[in-house]
């Protein structure tokens, strides 16, 4: 393990929360009146002065700024992310739950995306400049150059509402409120979100292999390979694809804050109840402290993938101890 | 060639789309704000896409929306490219514990999820279509400066470079005569790439309703249309249109910038996220 | 002397460029026979490492090669690619230059030896294995089982060049070739490869592709000399390098370290639209031939040079 790179990592996983809190900090204190009075008087109408006071006291909002802040800080780490306005439970239950939901369409999309995107990227880069390999560079080209949401919205009108295989949106049938839910039905919903957060993902760790694999054709081993009489096939599966599949490792944890971004279009056109289409009603109704929590689980996320690279990386790459991979 | 006649069309196109958003004005039949007959019409010759629910020409919304587009692809692209090539420079050119921190500063800009982010600052403040583009540049350069830092690395230590250094030239001098003109290309390549890449963010703010409501964007246009169930009621001239005119002008930027990354140097790779 | 263990008759090899067809090799003739060390010299670009890896057929699929290459009478640039793969690796082993970059970072050393020891003996896994440390000791790698296990960046310099070396004796192939196996070495390293090499060549025929004269002196039988793409001058090595025909060898040689370290001036010619005449005649002194390409001719027994020196018609 190298020492100087992890503490770096934690470092910058550190700074990275923070920032987000900080962020979240000054943003509420820049919205315009009194928080309280303006909370108050959303419920009644009217807020007396004594009891804005009162409530200021409780909430530690009439000690200094910095205190505050320290006191904020603190609090975001220990995860207590207050509550949201619209739902009144805490961020962390509602974002809990919505999380999971997210999952069930994040892991399936992003696991097959990147085993296909591996595979074809992979069989484009070997045979580069072959009829086959420029015709699905050029199709990846088009499908990546499609906005998300936009992609989203033509498989819905196309494959749900034309085509009537799928639901058009949700995760149950109302059916469901009587008995209960039902694993394949949801998986029946989850059929479009998955195959349009599919497509986002698939075209990008495509390119990356794809440019990854011709780096990877052209060096002296695998003519060193080819001298020793192995076929290509062999050649590609055994000496090719392992090592172009090494810097695959870490752009596929640059792929996750893609998706992160490509969920949220694609719950809300889907009405998929996760994170992506809490992210959408909170934005709506400018819940800020659930925006908070949405920002701070997104950047746990992307820690928690960065982490995960790190700890790949030397299983995959002999030459690499942990950490060694900057 | 059929690589050439992508190219010739990419860039055909956005000509086309620029000639378009500065003749708004010139072909746009209506304002694109005003109440111009009855809501909800299909498309006939005086609308020719029809009307929305509040009676406006979708048509000449489309031509408008260009506008947006343009500005928030571009705008946003031409901040992104500054930065990232300043601070890239400077960072590459020093090394040393400039890198360090610069590097130290992206990483941990990195982590933190930029789209998010950029929601929740949009929400907040409602900035108009000029500052959401900037604020996208902003929050876009950090990649921008790696990209560029990891080219400058290899020319700070090239050959002409220490040549140059040796005849007593000042570090401006070198960094602006030497080694800006030789990432240009690269820069010219991460801004095709960077403007598609804010196009779609940039209407993506409006399909989530937080756009500029004060400029017709299309991603206001769609989110707009499939509110007031323009699918459900098969009224496909009111929701197909903005969502085609946003995907030609990415797929024609996206070409536009594969060739010439194809162009500059075969072997580099931009990591496109 | 038998007959020839490889023949290679009028090669010409080119590689299309956007600028024109660079022509690497061209009109190549050249002997190998049993046993014999051929050692192959020429400055970098001179079109050494080309012919070696013609011979294998290991260029681009896009490069253009005209000739024959005959390996035991058989032509092996008409072999359809599934029996040239059977050549490759049993018949003819190679050791390719830059030992750093030709194993595989991310399989053991072992393993890389092993493979072609499967693959074309059909030894099994641990077989395989034990013929690969087996290997790995008769090309002195100290302590050969524990190495075997070891993955290539943590050998040195040397300790690559020997594995690559195991590599291609791993079917024990009758002809090798070995291709600047002597580069970015030590002195000390040096030795050792080439009585590696030595070694080696009891067993076998041997093309060493080098530019380091002294090598070829020590080990080769014969040399021949390149020059853009051409066969200058080739004959017995004691012969060749002790009293050269063309000014070209002679330049070579004058140009080492202990023998004054005069380089020959100017810089080898274009590839793609070589001189008309004598190819050599822009940076010759000795004489001017910018009209006449001259043919390659006997100047001694099994000793021949291309030069209008003794090209008299």
């Amino acid at each position: 393990m190298n020492g100087v790179y992890i503490i770096k990592r934690l470092f910058t996983s550190v700074a990275a929360f923070c920032i987000s809190v900080t962020i979240m900090f000054i943003l509420l204190r820049l919205m315009p009146g009194d928080y309280i009075t303006m909370y108050l008087e959303t419920i009644y109408r009217y807020a007396p002065p004594d009891v804005v006071e009162a409530f200021n006291h409780v909430y530690g909002l009439d000690r200094p700024i910095l205190e505050q802040y320290v006191l904020y800080l603190l609090d975001a780490f220990r995860g207590n992310w207050g509550y949201s306005l619209i739902y009144k439970v805490p961020v962390l239950t509602v974002i809990g739950e919505k999380l999971v939901w997210t999952m069930v369409i994040l892991v399936p999309a992003t696991a097959l995306a990147t085993l296909a995107g591996i595979g074809i990227g992979a069989y484009s880069g070997w045979k580069r400049g072959s009829k086959t390999d420029i015709a699905l560079l050029n199709g990846m080209i088009f499908i990546r150059a499609i906005p998300s949401y936009w992609l989203a919205l033509m498989i819905l009108i196309i494959f749900a509402y034309y085509l009537n295989l799928f639901p058009l949106g949700g995760y149950v049938d109302t059916g469901a409120l009587i008995t209960g839910i039902d694993p394949l039905d949801v998986a029946n919903h989850a059929v479009l979100p998955i195959l349009t957060l599919f497509l986002f993902s698939v075209t990008g760790t495509y390119y990356l292999m794809r440019s990854s694999m011709l780096m990877t054709a052209g060096e002296d081993y695998i003519v060193t390979a080819r001298a020793k009489g192995l076929d290509e096939l062999t050649i590609l599966r055994k000496h090719a694809l392992k090592n172009a599949m090494l810097p695959m490792v870490t752009m596929i944890t640059l792929e996750c804050a893609g998706m992160i971004t490509g969920s949220i279009f694609v719950e809300t056109i889907f009405s998929w109840p996760g994170l992506g289409m809490l992210t959408y009603k909170a934005l709506a109704v400018r819940d800020l402290p659930l925006l908070q929590g949405i920002l701070l689980v997104d950047t746990l996320l992307v820690i928690a993938a960065n982490i995960a690279a790190d700890l790949i990386y030397p299983l995959v790459d002999p030459r690499v101890q942990v950490g060694d991979n900057g | 060639m059929a690589k050439r006649t992508v190219l010739a069309a990419s860039i055909g196109i956005i000509l086309a789309y620029c000639a378009v958003a500065l003749l708004a004005p010139v072909i746009a039949p209506y304002d694109p704000h005003a109440i111009t007959g009855a809501p909800l019409c299909p498309p006939d010759p005086e609308h020719l896409l029809g009307t929305n629910d509040l009676a406006q020409d979708i048509f000449s919304r489309l031509i408008w929306g260009t506008r947006a587009t343009l500005l928030l692809g571009f705008i946003g692209a031409a901040v992104t490219v500054v930065i990232g090539t300043a601070v890239g420079i400077v960072s590459g050119y020093y090394g040393g514990m400039v890198d360090e921190a610069v590097m130290r500063l992206i990483d941990v800009a990195m982590t933190i999820p930029i789209f998010p982010l950029l929601l929740i600052l949009t929400t907040f403040f409602r900035p108009g279509i000029y500052i959401t583009a900037v604020l996208m540049g902003l929050l876009g350069s950090f990649q921008g400066v790696r990209v560029i830092r990891s080219q400058v690395l290899s020319l700070a230590v090239a050959d002409f470079v220490t040549g140059t250094k040796a005849l007593g030239a000042g570090d401006g001098y070198i960094m602006a005569r030497h080694i800006l003109p030789n990432v240009l290309p690269l820069a010219g390549v991460k801004f095709v790439i960077s403007a598609q890449h804010f196009m779609l963010i940039g209407i993506g703010l409006g399909f989530l309703g937080i756009g500029d409501p004060s400029v017709v964007d299309w991603g206001q246009m769609i989110n707009r249309a499939s509110q007031n169930g323009a699918m459900i009621l098969g009224l496909w001239w009111w929701l197909i249109p903005p969502g085609l005119a946003v995907t030609l002008i990415s797929l024609a930027l996206a070409w536009l910038g594969y060739a010439c990354e194809d162009e500059i140097n075969p072997r580099l790779r931009l990591m496109r996220v | 002397m038998n007959a020839a263990l490889l023949e290679v008759r009028g090669l010409k090899v080119g590689f299309p460029t956007p600028d024109g067809l660079v022509r690497a090799s061209d009109t190549v003739d050249l002997e190998l026979y049993h046993r014999e060390i051929l050692g192959l010299i020429g400055e970098t670009g001179s079109g050494k490492t080309v012919l070696g890896m013609a011979i294998l057929r290991l260029l681009q699929p896009n490069t253009v090669i005209e000739g024959e290459i005959r390996y035991r009478g058989r032509d092996l640039l008409s072999l359809p690619e599934d029996e040239m793969r059977k050549v490759r690796g049993r018949e003819i082993g190679v050791v390719l230059q830059n030992s750093g970059t030709s194993l595989n970072p991310v399989y053991t050393v072992g393993d890389q030896i092993a493979e072609a020891a499967t693959l074309h003996q059909g030894l099994k896994g641990s077989e395989a294995r034990h013929r690969a440390v087996e290997l790995l000791d008769a090309v002195r790698i100290p302590d050969p089982a524990v190495m075997a296990r070891e993955y290539p960046h943590r050998f040195s310099g040397g300790m690559r060049e020997r594995a690559l070396i195991a590599m291609a004796l791993a079917c024990s192939p009758s002809l090798l070739i070995a291709d600047e196996p002597t580069k970015g070495l030590d002195a000390v390293t040096k030795r050792e490869i080439i009585d590696l090499f030595a070694e080696v060549n009891r067993d076998r025929s041997v093309l060493f592709i080098t530019h380091d004269i002294e090598a070829a002196a020590t080990l080769a039988t014969r040399v021949a000399v390149m020059y853009a793409g051409e066969i200058v001058e080739i004959g017995a090595a004691g012969e060749v390098l002790s009293d050269p025909a063309h000014p070209y060898t002679r330049g070579l040689l004058a140009s080492l370290p202990e023998r004054g370290m005069r380089p020959i001036p100017g810089s080898a010619p274009s590839l793609i639209t070589p001189p008309p005449g004598c190819r050599f005649s822009p940076r010759c002194a000795t004489k001017d031939c910018k009209s006449e390409h001259p043919g390659l001719v006997e100047v001694g027994p099994g000793h021949y040079a291309r030069c209008m020196l003794y090209d008299r018609g």
